[in-house]
């Protein structure tokens, strides 16, 4: 059947009474709320870091983390933004085939960063940092630990971006669905930003 | 689905429907509608349980040193009976009848993600029913709503009960942020051309709020809940004072989610009083932006008083003298709204409907929980009151008095367009009084013992303390409620069968929901409205006075004037309840995880049904692309 | 319709390079500074403006919400004041608690 010539319009389409597209709004509020989430964990993290320092099991952050494998973690997931950003460009000129290429590379960065981080994980834990040895294990995994997590969520949502668009090639909705995932992507790059700077720098 | 091609001043053809029938309707319906109604039912169902728990606890209060119930059984009841109500009745009640009149009311044929919506009806059941699950499964929780640490740490609570109590509400807490994402970008972007903020209803305005409120406070409940699990499960000390960990940070946490929480469980309410108030006083709402904007005011400086729950912590006097005041700060624009409501009835032509009295009985209610809660914001007055009966009086008014008063106002307003029959008034009439009398005789007596020292959480106390008359008498009370609530289950069944038909516009209202048929159909509108006024429906009906007041007539708002949108309805799917039932299965395999077998076969299954269910859901969007050509 | 269908014209890949060969420079000051001899007061106080920039560079061009939607602008900074206001109530109200827990 033929299709209204505003595929905008309210009801019908995802762009609403507000001139934005719904889905996108409705990311960017959850951004929002996850912004709280790890507002959340990082708190307790630096709640607790001082008294970790004087407790008698204290363990010092800056014995046990590593500034060089951190700043390659770091590396990673800045390029992995770059390279979502790359790919959605790509997308919206057409260039599909640069678009599989660099979001491919983006997840691949993402999983580069994320055996980084089990390789942190299983040192620390060879030098007896865990989550019970001490408020600096138990603040320190369960943060960096659920930034993980989310890196991938973010991962496999790119990842279900990519097969849709392999099964559906002619969707109108492909640079929208690109948008969204890459949305996420970076506000779990915004995250390590900040848990780079406060936890491993300061 | 079908799609239907509308022109202007033309009404397009309802679209084919291929929804199935009976319960696999239900169980895969996107239509927010049925969603709203499975929400308000499941709530309904968990205020009677809720109801039960209490009046168990006011037999064993009845008298003193009652061996009615156990101890232990007494806790599990106060805290599954503070859960329940907070979490699985009223805010439930509060998003079922947002999400049956929300679209309804902004001219929208659905929920901006009705997928979305499914999941989280099907999440916030599923996530009550773990909780349930936990009384054959060990125990209950048995910690208080508020679940304080210490107690809450393994060897104090050493049942599963604790661990319910987080995973269960973990459920339901992504249940609601993902019902508030919902709300927020319907409100925000699916509104009917004309229908500015300016111009839309208080209940959608106080609907956003709390979807802002929500997404905003829900994830430190959600990180305390998520530390407080690896405490018991994974070895962490993040609330274990023996091992350098802190009871007072839970607090912190637990109540920067939990204040902005009660503005939630009322704000809703308030929306829904500033909608009946105006019709059954045949007057426009009395400064229309002073209750949007006070809402707004409540909504940022609820984010700033979660300490006034903490007094009897010691935080020191710059902290007690910061949340104090907040406190004091927050009472004002709720005293806006209050005189607002007021001056609304004020000169007003009054039809004492059940709703409209339900709605007054609200105010009257709500202004003795206010009262009461200024009293406890004062440090000094709190260190005394705290933990007593006293607070439990103050929450009772405010939620009960308040939340449950006000939703049942909702209920007999909106029952007519849900179901397309009206309740029956005389009986809604007897239960009102029958309701509003056996309220205070159950609540008020608890002011006195409060005051008289009379501590909550405690299962028995000695005869001779002065408290016995009084505990009898709210037991009483309590029954009599009882009774209220049956008068109204009654006056439920008798109505859907018998109830006199409605028509589209009982109340001679002035909102959109009021100009299609009851109940109306699968896709709303024939036309979307075109709105040039607060009041659209008061200006179709009197045109004399249509506008906003300002002379100039308004053209009618049910004669589009704009290219109509085709009806759009997305198809039944089955993947957001698969989704819920893998979530939740996952969550059963995270509270196992101390018997690993158990534990990773149903994570295992668990992952595979949100996997199985994600894909497709990925393939139900395409297909129910707007853009797609079908 | 504004927002969205308006702002078709998207930044060149060049532009993406360029913003992220600056938030790289930016990591590895950062790190750098960290060696320097410098009072810890101020450390902190460079790293957190440098946080800043890089996570604005983030924001602004990676997610584009420079020159977008107001209501999208809204619906970020919003909670992301209300998180930074969180942490620093926090920290206020738990900085003379070390006694009490350690
Ligand atoms: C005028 C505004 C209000 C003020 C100043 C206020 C103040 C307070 C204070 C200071 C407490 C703590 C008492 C204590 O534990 O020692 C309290 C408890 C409580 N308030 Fe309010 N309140 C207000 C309105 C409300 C509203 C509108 C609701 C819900 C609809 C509400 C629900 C509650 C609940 C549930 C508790 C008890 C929490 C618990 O300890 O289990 N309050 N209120
Ligand atoms: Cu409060």
């Amino acid at each position: 059947m033929a299709h209204s010539s505003h595929p905008g319009r309210i009801g019908t389409a995802n762009v609403g009474s507000l001139g934005v597209d719904s889905r996108k709004l409705g990311v960017w509020t959850f951004i929002g709320s996850e912004a709280l989430f790890f507002a959340a964990l990082i708190t307790t993290y630096l709640v607790f870091a001082p008294v970790n320092m004087a407790r008698a099991d204290a363990q010092n952050p800056k014995e046990y983390l590593d500034i060089w494998l951190t700043s390659v973690l770091a590396a990673l997931l800045l390029a992995s933004s770059l390279t979502m950003v790359l790919a959605l460009a790509a997308v919206r000129r057409g260039d599909m085939k640069l678009f599989r290429v660099w979001l491919l590379a983006t997840v691949g960065l993402g999983f580069s960063f994320l055996g980084g981080q089990v390789y942190e994980f299983t040192e620390l834990y060879h030098h007896g940092a865990t989550l019970s040895s001490s408020l600096f294990g138990t603040t320190f995994f369960v943060l960096t630990g659920f930034h993980g997590t989310h890196v991938l969520i973010g991962a496999i949502w790119l990842l279900s971006v990519f097969f849709k668009v392999q099964r559906y090639p002619d969707s109108p909705e492909t640079v929208m669905d690109v948008e969204l995932g890459g949305l996420y992507w970076h506000f779990v790059d915004l995250v390590w930003v900040v848990i780079f700077t406060v936890i491993y720098l300061i | 689905m079908a799609i239907a091609q509308g022109h202007v001043g033309h009404v397009s053809a309802p679209p084919a429907t291929t929804v199935p029938a009976g319960l696999a309707g239900w169980l895969s319906t996107v239509d927010h509608k049925r969603i709203g109604i499975i929400y308000m039912l499941a709530a309904f169902v968990f205020f009677i349980i809720g109801g039960i728990e209490a009046l168990l606890m006011r037999v064993q209060l009845g008298t003193p040193e009652n061996t009615f119930l156990t101890p232990d059984f007494y806790n599990q009841l106060f805290t599954m009976h503070g859960t329940t109500m907070i979490f699985l009745a009223v805010m439930p009640m509060n998003v079922g009848l947002g999400n049956y009149v929300v679209p309804l009311m902004i001219g929208a044929r659905d929920m901006a993600f009705p997928r979305l919506n499914a999941m989280s009806v099907w999440l916030f059941i599923l996530g009550g029913l773990m909780l349930y699950f936990s009384f054959f499964a060990g125990g209950a929780p048995n910690v208080g709503w508020f679940a304080y640490a210490p107690l809450t740490q393994k060897p104090y609570s050493p049942t599963f009960g604790v661990d319910y109590w987080i995973l269960g509400l973990l459920l339901t807490g992504v249940a609601s942020i993902a019902g508030a994402l919902n709300f927020i970008v319907t409100i925000l972007n699916m509104r009917a051309p004309g229908l500015s903020l300016n111009r839309m209803p208080l209940f959608v305005w106080m609907q956003l709020i709390v979807g802002f409120i929500l997404v905003f406070a829900f994830p430190a409940l959600t990180v305390a809940q998520i530390e407080l699990l690896f405490d018991r499960h994974f070895g962490t000390r993040f609330f274990v004072p023996s091992q350098g960990g802190d009871a007072v940070l839970w607090q912190h946490l637990f109540w920067f989610f939990g204040h902005p929480e009660v503005y939630i469980l009322i704000l809703p309410v308030m929306g829904i009083v500033s909608e009946t108030l105006p019709t059954f006083s045949r007057k426009p709402i009395f400064g229309y932006a002073f209750v949007a904007f006070s809402g707004v005011a409540i909504g940022f400086l609820g984010f700033l008083v979660w300490a006034h729950h903490m007094f009897g912590v010691g935080l020191g006097p710059l902290a007690n003298a910061f949340f104090a005041g907040a406190s004091f700060l927050i009472a004002v624009p709720t005293g806006v709204k209050i005189f607002n409501w007021i001056a609304t009835m004020y000169d007003g032509a009054l039809s004492l409907t059940t709703s409209m009295l339900y709605s007054i009985g609200f105010i009257a209610m709500f202004i003795i929980g206010g009262l009461s809660g200024i009293t406890l914001a004062s440090p000094p007055v709190d260190l005394q009151q705290t933990d007593s009966y006293y607070v439990v009086a103050h929450l009772h008014y405010v939620l009960f008095g308040g939340s449950i008063l006000g939703l049942f106002a909702g209920v007999f307003y909106w029952f007519p367009k849900v179901t397309g029959r009206m309740l029956d008034e005389r009986l809604g009439k007897v239960q009102f009084w029958l309701m509003m009398i056996s309220f205070n005789v159950t609540f008020f007596p608890m002011h006195i013992i409060g005051t008289d020292g009379m501590p909550r959480r405690i299962y028995t106390y000695e005869s001779g303390m002065g408290w016995d008359l009084w505990n009898l008498v709210a037991t009483v009370g309590a029954f009599l409620m009882a009774a209220s609530v049956l008068l109204f289950l009654w006056n439920l069944m008798v109505s859907l069968r018998r109830g006199a038909p409605a028509g589209n516009d009982p109340w001679d209202a002035a909102t959109l929901e009021w100009s299609v048929s009851s109940p109306p159909p699968p896709h709303n509108f024939d036309q979307i409205p075109v709105v040039h006024s607060r009041r659209p429906l008061w200006d179709h009906k009197y045109p004399e006075h249509a506008g906003d007041g300002h002379g100039a007539s308004a053209p009618d708002p049910l004669v589009a004037g704009f290219e109509q949108p085709a009806i759009h309805l997305p198809s039944p799917t089955y993947h957001p309840l698969i989704l819920g039932v893998g979530l939740t299965t996952l969550f059963f395999g995270i509270l196992y995880s101390s018997i690993p077998p158990l534990s990773i076969s149903l994570a295992v299954v668990g992952l595979a049904l949100v996997a199985f269910a994600i894909v497709g859901w990925v393939r139900d969007s395409h297909k129910d692309s707007p853009y797609a050509a079908h | 319709m504004a927002g969205d269908l308006a702002h078709e014209a998207h930044e060149s890949t060049r532009f993406y390079w360029m913003v992220g060969a600056v938030l790289a420079a930016v990591t590895i000051v950062e790190v750098a500074i960290t060696f320097l001899p410098l009072p810890h007061e101020l450390i902190v106080a460079v790293l957190m403006v440098l946080m800043v920039v890089k996570g604005a560079g983030v924001v602004m061009y990676f997610m584009h919400l420079k020159g977008d939607a107001r209501i999208l602008q809204a619906v970020f900074v919003v909670p992301f004041l209300l998180a930074t206001v969180m942490i620093l109530l926090f920290l206020l109200l738990f900085s003379q608690h070390v006694g009490i827990a350690g």
